[in-house]
């Protein structure tokens, strides 16, 4: 941890092992159509969750090949549903993306580290691109219940890549857009909108989840600025479970020591910025 | 056992003089250090539990992408990161004997002194009670040539962990073997009291996209069911030649598969594969045994060992 971290008096991201985790059968009960390739799917587990923000479920869906997908929680709902975004990217989110309402997978979860909330001094600013969005739902629900804003930076190829921008509005959130062919919001990346996001935030601290690309332009101005960063790493997963070392990022233990390679659904997906060496990480999903 | 009925069938097997309650053992490189599952695999129906690969050092392994999804199946290429062999006994170990299972050691070498190194340390452990070999690693004084691609490669692997230990010795058999019945003989020769076979079939996949490999090592090992009639096939070739106990594995995600290598000759089966797909697979699959058992009135799950008939299904 560097002094940055240690000045903010945030913890490392907690365990995955704070919550019991399960195999359970979950109903789809909804779809909302949120772009030509990118839906909200809502389910109801057959038994109540207890899920952090920035935690994840591996899902398996008949026909969606011999392997689990790792999702992110989008949402965690007050009658213990939840909903996942996707986007089609593949054989998996194919088949999660075309189910029936009614139909049944099986989610093992809640799996993985979690955004913290920063301490109350600390103003949240969110910087995510496409589906990257997805685990910050649950976050800003967390941080609204507690009466606190944060500034949510939000980027896509197109306007219809903005996803669930309603949903950060009413938390209260100051949601900010860009798009790359400039048909909403600014006309660029969304990285362009963070210097003055925080300035606006005055003690700010940096969550971020999305394209590689973008998550090293978040993790340098962090760095720069002194300010603390999240960030949410995906990577193909075998099993979510630590066991088939599949998904691994280079980086340092929470616990110190040398840089090695970190299982990215056991001491991930959300990491300290700061302790991921990116330059040894040239393989984006 | 809770499951109603499986008081009728014996459900134990012995093989290479360990006694497991269950025919069913977590295979190597698919289970961690044993405990990661504990919340959601039933662990009463695990026999036994093979744990990661273990060399005498800590290896950082290949980077990623280290592993890609194939048709009912998976190729990896991790390149056997792991804790060494201390830091198993001191940080691993424990928590996995907690747990109450026989404990399985699995152990890699670079050359043949690492392996008797190995299987000294492991003599002198307590709460390990057998050493499978991984001979499908290369070994570096002789240009990187598997050993177990070689039958006298294989047994002086074999022979050099005998001589280290009192502990029983269970070389991981390499599917890339030309004849692997003859890697088994030469290895029962050379002090093996059990195979377990198949470790995973060398395989590639390409992006043709961007042309280039699915795998940072380009050449990974394919596991699943999409290898499994091959496995029954190679553990039907190893266990009629009848040297020594076979422990069978390749894909298998429920009773039936289980029985196809116990029918062929397994004394015993690994899971492997299908614990990153379904942690509920221990359960039915024991479930699945027992039923038919009793279905086909067999009193020891251990009569069906070889049990085959002649002639075809029709």
């Amino acid at each position: 941890m560097t002094s940055s971290t240690e000045a903010a008096g945030r913890p490392a991201p907690s365990r995955a092992d704070l919550l019991p985790r399960a195999d359970l059968a979950a109903t789809l009960v909804a779809r909302d159509q949120l772009s030509p390739d990118a839906q909200l799917l809502r389910f109801e587990s057959e038994a109540p969750l207890r899920v952090l923000p920035g935690q994840f479920a591996m899902v398996r869906v008949g026909g969606g090949g011999l392997l689990r997908r790792p999702y992110s929680y989008c949402d965690l709902l007050d009658d213990g549903a939840f909903t996942l975004l996707v986007k089609e990217v593949g054989v998996g989110t194919r088949a999660i993306m075309s189910l029936p309402v009614g139909a049944e997978v099986s989610s093992l979860g809640p799996l993985g580290t979690t955004f913290e909330l920063p301490p109350p001094d600390r103003t949240p600013v969110i910087v995510a691109g496409g589906v990257g969005i997805a685990p910050f739902v649950l976050f800003c629900r967390r941080l609204a219940e507690t009466g606190r804003r944060g500034i949510v930076l939000l980027g896509g190829r197109r306007r219809p890549d903005l996803y669930l921008r309603d949903a950060f509005e009413r938390f209260g959130m100051d949601v900010r857009v860009a798009t790359e062919d400039g048909s909403a919001g600014h006309h660029g990346f969304v990285t362009a909108l963070l210097d003055a996001a925080l300035a606006d935030a005055g003690q700010p601290a940096l969550y971020s989840c999305g394209p590689t690309g973008m998550l090293l332009k978040v993790a340098e101005l962090a760095t720069a600025a002194g300010v603390p960063h999240q960030v949410s790493i995906e990577r193909r997963m075998g099993c979510g479970m630590g066991c088939c070392l599949g998904c691994v990022v280079w980086a340092r233990p929470p616990s110190g020591g040398p840089e090695e390679y970190l299982r990215s659904c056991t001491e991930g997906p959300v990491f300290e910025a700061e302790t991921i060496a990116w330059d040894r990480d040239p393989h984006p999903l | 056992m809770s499951e109603p009925g499986a008081a009728t069938v014996d459900m134990g097997v012995e093989v290479a003089g360990l006694r497991l309650p269950t025919p069913l053992i977590a295979a190597s490189g698919t289970f961690g250090y044993g405990d990661e599952y504990r919340e959601v695999a039933d662990y009463d129906c695990i026999g036994a539990i093979s744990v990661k690969g273990l060399y005498l050092e800590p290896r950082e392994g290949c980077p990623p992408p280290r592993i890609w999804e194939t048709p009912s199946g998976m190729l990896n290429a991790i390149g056997l990161q792991e804790v060494g062999i201390r830091r198993f006994l001191a940080d691993k170990l424990p928590a996995v004997r907690a747990l109450g299972k026989i404990v399985i050691a699995n152990i890699c070498g670079s050359s043949l002194e690492e392996y008797g190194e190995l299987s000294r340390i492991l003599d002198q452990a307590e709460g390990v009670s057998a050493i499978e070999v991984n001979i499908s690693c290369p070994n570096v004084a002789e240009g990187g040539i598997e050993f177990g691609c070689d039958p006298d490669m294989a047994a002086r692997a074999t022979e050099v962990v005998r001589r280290g230990t009192r502990l029983p010795v269970i070389p991981k058999l390499s599917p890339s073997a030309s004849d692997m019945a003859a890697v088994a003989r030469r290895v029962a020769e050379a002090g093996a009291d059990a195979v377990s076979l198949i470790n995973t079939i060398p395989a590639m996949a390409v992006d043709v996209e961007t042309r280039r490999p699915r795998l940072a090592n380009v050449v990974g090992g394919l596991s699943g069911p999409a290898v499994r009639p091959i496995a029954v096939r190679m553990v039907w070739e190893v266990a009629r030649g009848g040297r020594l106990p076979v422990i069978g594995m390749g894909g298998i995600a429920n009773a039936g598969d289980a029985l196809e290598f116990l029918l062929v000759g397994a004394a015993a089966v690994q899971i492997g594969t299908m614990n990153f797909v379904d942690p509920g697979v221990w359960r039915r699959t024991y479930d699945g045994l027992a039923a038919y058992c009793r279905r086909h009135e067999v009193a020891a799950l251990r009569d069906l060992t070889g049990a085959m008939r002649p002639g075809t299904a029709g």
